[in-house]
């Protein structure tokens, strides 16, 4: 064995990854930094002569890097508080009442061996939750976030949501057809009934709302809710707004209809022989599953990114600085404020406690001071910047629908897959037809064109 | 010594042209289901795939079969057209050991047979013992066994509770039902030592007599048992969803109750008021106040609603033996050494799950010569051949889980 | 203690009881031979004054000299559980009706005697081991086995001392087995 071989194998785990990835980051640094200078100005050129290229780049990578907090923060959501309705603890040695827990989770993920069955057949084994998470996260492109957040704005917005969740069902039969094995067939065969069954009641019911709004730009609808929380819609088509959460929680696959995944009766369905990161991607594609459904009733019937009240413009704090005509104050501002205010909040507490050692009490100070700007700029960002409010408030609508439906996976047990066809076919289509007939009959009586 | 078989292979030579044998070979993989040649009329039956049939094998290892037992289902689509269901994974020769030791130890035998409702697989060994040996068992023990076993017996169900809705999806009646259980499992421990095999029934009485920490705790819960079962049950009772899964399932009629044998609750849902305490009583039962709740439909519905009623009851029952609970010995002098007269005895008690029975052949020497275990759950199992098929998969595991079978009695 | 049972069992049965009725605290006993025991268990089930409608237990017994099968019944017109002993078995080939036509499920039971002692049910149809795997070769509960047998022929037979044999070495069946006459 040669010396590197040697003390590579001496490593923990911690140190192989480290190794590996900081000369790789600091090779690209490197070599990004050298095309910057080399050819920095034709590459601006270009680019700037190509915005949509960058809007491209900037969206795709955007909505792929939030896809997976995001995900990673329902998954925790889910076992804590599941488990707090089942009144035991959940998660809590990881991190801080284990909110850390899936970040290990994905980092365990990773680790495992990657196999395929044998008779798997083995390139639609590997695609299939690559298709599941890929049409998971392209629906995150449309969700308008805040007023000039989004990934794009197509003007069928809606049309372009309701066609990407078609191709999920795709990947769940590709999962369960490839599996090579019966419980995933069974399971890749019910949800492929189960969402087409739902589809049809998902898109009736928000075709009331689409003559109301008479735009299918998920951006327009939001902007059409501003003002007062009676201008959402769910109180115009409130029909229409309880269907359509009834079948999203079917295209979820979420309790009461999460059948596919039925573990008392069919195992795992159709993600019964994946393991490691590939059942990572079915994981991660039905909790970002569950962020779109949430975005999408929230964007729809509840407002999108608008306050409950009109936002009045007049408490927007506009600070017009000019940070030129601060000069050197500026600067010992920023040298000076920073320190003064952490031993100022680290003071009381090491006066007060008699124990506690100097460098404790900057620590905590440090902490405070933190907190303390985070709350005055996120404060002022919030009061002022319109957009900033608009993502707090998306975020804050879609988490609590997030809970709604953690809620009901802890409570409610699931319904027979007969039952599920019998309901949509038969309750919910002719529900949301009769919604789209009343409304229509509305419109016509009431503002004829 | 010619070559061992391989493992799992029967002896029999299979010919190599039968079109099941050559599908095999051609998919190029282990297609485990059927055991070829078939050995009896039934499996013959059973092994024949019709068209657009398939097999499918809820193995021993799976979520929701009640232990380690193997259904090989026979699917059209999702409708099970027939089941299979592949015993003996949990089989430990209890008989056997029984014989082999004398009749204090084989109580202690008992106690895994059913490991949830183990008081109630020792008490019949013990009564036949009793029978065998003709020991008049003191009332206080009597008035003992009776609480504890109606403990028991609370236990037994509230965990019903929780696996019926944890096969049907629910996640939190489950965690529930263990709440209640654990609560009866530290009362029974404080007055058994044990806490799930308690080993407490003896021949003549029972280990010990009732402490002041078993006292205050049972106490303590009797206090909140009516609103706590009440607060457990209500989540499902009124769940349209939970109820609507399980009207008209699975249903039995009387003819087929006795027909496949059928004891206890699972009788009692259809419709037949048949209690042993009451049939045929034995211990103190004749003194005690209770009613046996019956229900017509014979569905899963009306064996959960049983279960139920079963456990308020249970909680009347042992409130009057706290109230009436008379002094004296907890157990009778028995010599260690027993050595009954030659002779037979059986003897039967009402279980959570029905009929617990237990058929002593003596023969004069300390050790029982047969020791017959008759178990609710082994035969309840064989009325999911009757009920299950004609119904989705989904169904199925709902029916079997509303006759409340426990492995380790069925296999013994 | 069930005088009116016994008096109906002996003016219904006398010619087929081989022993007389039997009763001792709750339970009452009957003996016929195996070939009596479908008509015997039909007429207890369906008739009248009998109705012994509930099978409580089939269990096979093995006394050593003979194989027995003993059935439990239970009925509502009598106070007593009634013991049918179907006796004199053979210990070679033990072989007796069925009650399955009556009652279903006594399939499992009666398979369980199989799979334990050997007794063949004609009638079963679905009589096969249900406890131990469908290649062993012994009957566990009979007097005469001796629990390595099927190990001895295993691959890994005499590696571990399970699996050696514990019998005598000059050990008979046929002397060393316990009897009873029950």
């Amino acid at each position: 064995m040669t010396a590197v071989a040697r003390s590579w194998s001496r490593l923990t785990l911690a140190g192989k990854i480290l190794f590996t990835v900081v000369p790789i980051l600091l090779v690209l640094t490197a070599g990004l930094l050298l095309v910057i200078v080399l050819a920095g100005k034709p590459i601006v050129d270009f680019l700037a002569a190509n915005m949509w290229l960058v809007r491209f780049v900037v969206a795709a990578t955007a909505v792929l890097l939030m896809s997976v907090p995001s995900a990673f923060l329902i998954i925790y959501m889910e076992m804590k508080v599941i488990a707090l309705m089942n009144l035991r603890i959940g998660p809590d040695r990881v991190g801080p009442f284990g909110s850390l827990l899936s970040v290990v989770h994905g980092l365990k993920v990773l680790m495992k061996e990657d196999f395929s069955p044998t008779g798997a057949d083995r390139l639609v084994f590997t695609l299939a939750p690559v298709v599941v998470y890929m049409s998971a996260v392209m629906s995150l492109l449309v969700l308008p976030f805040a007023p000039r957040i989004f990934g794009a704005d197509f003007n069928i917005g809606l049309l372009y949501l309701f066609a990407i969740g078609g191709l999920t069902v795709v990947g769940l039969l590709m999962g369960g057809w490839s599996s090579f094995n019966k419980y995933s067939l069974l399971g890749g065969l019910r949800s492929a009934a189960q969402v087409i069954s739902y589809e049809i009641p998902l898109t009736l019911s928000v075709v009331g709302l689409l003559i109301l709004a008479g735009t299918m730009s998920l951006n327009q609808l939001s902007i059409n809710q501003s003002g007062w929380f009676t201008n959402w819609y769910v109180f115009q088509q409130p029909l229409g707004a309880l269907i359509f959460f009834i079948a999203a929680t079917a295209e979820a696959n979420r309790t009461p209809f999460d059948l596919t995944e039925a573990d008392s009766e069919i195992v795992a369905g159709f993600a019964t022989e994946y393991s490691g990161m590939r059942f990572g991607f079915f994981f991660f594609a039905e909790y970002v599953n569950v962020f779109v459904v949430s975005g999408l009733i929230v964007t729809l019937f509840f407002g999108g990114w608008n306050a409950p009240f009109a936002w009045p413009e007049a408490w927007a704090i506009h600070l017009n600085l000019d940070p030129g005509s601060l000069g050197m104050g500026l600067l010992f501002g920023l040298l000076l404020i920073p320190p003064i205010l952490i031993l100022a909040l680290a003071a009381p507490f090491y006066v007060g406690r008699s124990s506690l050692p100097w460098w404790q009490a900057l620590i905590i100070g440090f902490v405070l001071f933190n907190l303390l700007v985070i709350v005055l700029i996120g404060g002022w960002a919030f009061i002022s910047l319109d957009w900033v409010a608009g993502l707090l408030w998306f975020l804050l609508k879609s988490y609590v629908f997030v809970f709604i439906f953690v809620w009901m996976r802890g409570t409610l047990p699931r319904v027979r897959i007969d039952q599920l066809m019998g309901f949509a076919w038969k309750w919910l289509l002719p529900a949301s037809l009769l919604n789209l007939f009343v409304t229509a009959l509305a419109v016509i009586v009431i503002s004829p064109r | 010594m010619t070559a061992a078989p391989p493992h799992g292979h029967l002896h029999q030579e299979v010919p190599s042209d039968d079109p099941r044998v050559q599908l095999d070979e051609a998919a190029g993989v282990f297609e485990p289901v059927p055991p070829y040649p078939p050995r009896t009329e039934r499996e013959a039956e059973f092994y024949t795939l019709g068209d657009g049939e398939m097999f499918i094998n809820m193995g021993p290892q799976h979520p929701s079969t009640h232990g380690v037992l193997r259904i090989v289902l026979k699917l059209d689509g999702e409708n099970v057209v027939d089941l299979d269901p592949v015993l003996g994974y949990l089989h430990r020769g209890v008989e056997k050991l029984c014989e082999n030791s004398d009749y204090h130890h084989s109580i202690a035998y008992l106690d895994p047979l059913e490991y949830i409702a183990s008081l109630f697989c020792e008490w019949p060994g013990v009564l036949a013992f009793e029978k065998l040996l003709d020991v008049q068992v003191p009332r206080r023990a009597e008035y003992i066994r009776v609480l504890a076993t109606e403990l028991n017996r609370i236990l037994s169900h509230s965990m019903f509770i929780g696996w019926m809705a944890l096969d049907l999806g629910g996640l939190t009646p489950i965690l529930y039902g263990l709440i209640e259980r654990d609560e009866i499992a530290e009362m029974l421990g404080a007055l058994t030592g044990q806490r799930l095999l308690y080993n407490y029934l003896r021949i003549g009485g029972v280990n010990g007599d009732l402490n002041h920490e078993f006292m205050s705790r049972l106490g303590d819960w009797m206090s909140r048992a009516t609103t706590q079962i009440e607060a457990n049950t209500t989540l499902l009772n009124e769940n349209e969803i939970f109820v609507r899964r399980m009207r008209g399932l699975g249903t039995m009629d009387k003819e087929t109750a006795f027909r496949m044998a059928m004891t206890g609750p699972n009788l009692r849902a259809s419709g037949v008021p048949l209690d042993f305490r009451r049939a045929h009583p034995y211990s103190v039962f004749p003194e005690l106040e209770f009613d046996i709740p019956t229900r017509e439909e014979g569905d899963c519905l009306a064996r959960y609603l049983v279960r139920i009623d079963e456990i308020k009851q249970s909680l009347r029952i042992i409130d009057q033996v706290i109230h009436n609970m008379p002094d004296g010995p907890v157990i009778a002098k028995l010599p260690r050494l027993l050595r009954p007269r030659p002779g037979r005895a059986y003897a039967a008690v009402e279980g959570p799950r029905g009929q617990y029975a237990a058929y002593v052949i003596s023969d004069g020497t300390d050790q029982p010569f047969r020791m017959r275990i008759h178990d609710p759950s082994f035969v309840h199992l064989q009325a999911v051949g009757v009920l299950m098929p004609g119904h989705l998969i989904a169904d199925a595991m709902a029916v079997m889980a509303s006759l409340d079978p426990i492995m380790g009695g069925v296999d013994k | 203690m069930d005088a009116a049972l016994k008096r109906r069992l002996e003016a219904r049965f006398g010619d087929r009881l081989t022993a007389p009725v039997y009763q001792r605290h709750d339970e009452t006993e009957i003996r016929i031979g195996p070939g009596d025991v479908p008509d015997v268990c039909r007429t207890l089930h369906d008739d009248a004054d009998f109705r012994f409608i509930l099978l409580a237990d089939v269990a096979g017994v093995d006394t050593g000299t003979v194989m027995q099968v003993v059935y439990h019944l239970w009925g509502d017109t009598s106070s007593d559980w009634l013991r049918i002993v179907a006796d004199g078995l053979s210990r070679e080939d033990p072989r007796v009706p069925s009650v399955t036509f009556l009652w279903q499920g006594a399939e499992w039971m009666e398979r369980e005697a199989y799979d334990m002692f050997g007794i063949t049910f004609e009638g079963n149809r679905d009589l096969r081991r249900i406890y131990m795997p469908p290649d062993y070769q012994s009957f566990p509960l009979r007097k005469d086995f001796f629990l390595p047998d099927d190990a001895a022929r295993s691959p890994g037979a005499g590696v571990r001392h399970m699996e050696q044999s514990h019998a005598p070495r000059n050990a008979r069946p046929g002397e060393t087995m316990r009897k009873v006459r029950a």
